[in-house]
């Protein structure tokens, strides 16, 4: 049995490089990840290439591309900026704070007969440096960035990568794909005019 | 102290998380006084705005969030070059502004996290205002005046107490952000339709059972946010019908036979209630309606997304609703043309 090695990474350039090394094999163990990622302590000037803000919706920049075993991607928030409910298309996904708070609202995958809306399971505040975990057997979530004083910075990873994901109107279960899009890749930003419908 | 070029080269002055609750500018040059363009005073202990911020002549961008801020001097009139003030997280209120702050070419204004209970008149003369938030006070209503800050692109309200949106805010013609999120607004007002510039509008967390269907003529808004809302999700057949006053049926019978009549020929009173006809909804009908109307919620597709009670006035309970719907909608067939005159009972609008 594998020893999990206690790594802690100083920079995000150091915790980038481990992650390589840990998804160059073909399992994830997800607390190793997990751990991993919390343990990382926040350090703005490391992120702030990638941490590019718009007033309208929350963003999400690519960071690396992991060998295309997984994405890693900081999503900026604005105050008040929130998801939609949706879900994670297969994959792990791993969510850490960099900076501010996130609410994280989980929820039961719809069911056919849907009174009273789709059942919220649990909701909690996360906090700088918390890593979050969930993937499709766990349920689904919507992120919110509930301060209207702070914007929040968040560090996720996806793997094995997607770019569609379903998304869930809380009153109805009705779920649409939506596809997702870059805001920047590696600190530049993506100069489109597509919109990501995702309003909830 | 030390300063450094900030990202457009702009020189900033960055005196954060010091302990400071005054500012000693003796070891400050004169020359630096006069280059710093962004001054940062953010985690101290100021309890006033210090004076000696004037000697920053060309200060351009002033952040003093997360101090303990009750009052703002007026030697802030004299940063005439300043375009940015951001107080966050202070104790500030609608009595803590001097008296012409109005007069400053503030572009963005970031107030957040105060204790203001009333949107302060201060602001309303703020002509070149872009930016506004007030987020996360204790404000309970929006003044009408605010169609006066005809510059203003983004407004965040999220976070306060407020109960309705003033018609006005439609007059704003620039406005593309509008955030009114976690509020205890029960309706909104349908000039908001008429607001093409508007791209992006949170309302989630607030108290509205339906939308006015003039919302329908947003088509270029983007972002749309209405969960948290206790939106009517099942059409609720029984309405009630208060039958309408005499008043109401002579001059909705004036008005629908287009009887010709003069100023000089009725009462001032008369030709003032005459004029407040509105017209029913559906284009069949050929009615009008002064305060006697059916409310009637029709559940309609938006962006292709949503199924949202949308409240129509109908003249009367034979009047159907006009609205172009999806007709595979279930909703549908419960509302056209089924509700019998004498099951009348008031729509709950919860």
């Amino acid at each position: 049995m594998e020893q999990t090695k206690v790594v802690k990474p100083e920079t995000l350039n150091d915790l980038i490089k481990v992650l390589h090394q840990i998804f160059s094999s073909d399992t994830v163990n997800v607390e190793e990840v997990q751990n991993l990622m919390e343990s990382y302590e926040s350090k703005p000037q490391e992120w702030k290439a990638y941490a590019k803000f718009d007033k309208f919706r929350y963003t999400r920049n690519l960071v690396d591309e992991g060998n295309g075993k997984f994405n890693l991607i900081i999503l900026c928030w604005g105050e008040g900026h929130g998801s939609s409910i949706h879900d994670h298309t297969d994959s792990h996904c791993f969510m850490k704070l960099l900076q501010g708070q996130l609410k994280e609202t989980l929820f039961e995958w719809p069911d056919n007969k849907m009174n009273g809306g789709m059942t919220k399971k649990s909701e909690r505040i996360l906090h700088e440096n918390q890593c979050a975990y969930i993937n499709d057997s766990i349920g689904l979530h919507r992120v919110e960035n509930v301060s209207h004083t702070e914007p929040a910075v968040s560090l996720h990873l996806y793997s094995p990568q997607f770019d569609h994901c379903n998304t869930f109107d809380q009153s109805t279960g009705h779920r649409n794909t939506v596809k997702m899009t870059f805001w920047s890749k590696y600190g530049e930003k993506i100069q489109e005019t597509t919109v990501s419908k995702e309003n909830n | 102290m030390d300063g450094y070029e900030g990202l457009e080269g702009e020189k900033v002055l960055n005196l954060s998380r010091l302990n400071l609750d005054n500012l000693d500018l003796e070891h400050v040059g004169e020359e630096r006084k006069r280059d710093t363009q962004q001054l940062l005073l953010v985690y101290n202990r100021f309890i006033m705005l210090p004076g000696s911020i004037c000697h920053f002549s060309n200060l351009v961008f002033l952040d003093i969030s997360c101090n303990r801020l009750a009052f703002i001097c007026e030697d802030i009139l004299r940063l005439s070059k300043l375009k940015t003030l951001v107080a966050k997280n202070n104790r500030l209120d609608e009595f803590s502004l001097p008296k012409d702050f109005g007069t400053m070419s503030l572009e963005v204004v970031n107030f957040s996290g105060n204790r203001f209970e009333e949107f302060p008149s201060e602001f309303l003369n703020l002509q070149r205002l872009q930016s506004l938030s007030l987020g996360g006070n204790r404000l309970k209503t929006i003044p009408a005046e605010i169609e006066h800050l005809t510059s203003l692109e983004l407004l965040y309200l999220g976070g306060n107490s407020i109960t309705s949106i003033p018609p006005e805010l439609a007059n704003l013609p620039y406005l593309s952000y509008l955030v009114l999120c976690d509020n205890r607004i029960q309706s909104i007002p349908p000039q908001l339709a008429q607001m093409r510039s508007l791209r992006s509008l949170s309302l989630h967390n607030n108290l509205l059972t339906y939308l006015p269907r003039e919302i329908l003529s947003l088509f270029q808004l983007q972002e749309l946010s209405l969960r948290g809302n206790p939106l009517v999700v099942r059409f609720v057949k029984d309405m009630t019908y208060d039958p309408p006053s005499l008043l109401e049926l002579a001059g909705r019978t004036v008005k629908s036979r287009n009887l010709p009549y003069k100023p000089e020929d009725l009462p001032g009173n008369l030709v003032r209630y005459l004029d407040l006809a509105s017209k029913c909804p559906n284009p069949k009908c050929g009615g009008v309606y002064f305060d006697s109307c059916v409310r009637h919620i029709k559940f309609v597709d938006f962006c292709g997304k949503y199924r949202l009670p949308l409240m129509h006035y109908l003249c009367s309970p034979e009047c159907s609703s006009p609205c172009s719907s999806n007709p595979q909608s279930d909703a549908d067939s419960e509302d056209e043309n089924s509700v019998p005159a004498h099951r009348m009972q008031k729509v709950l609008l919860g």
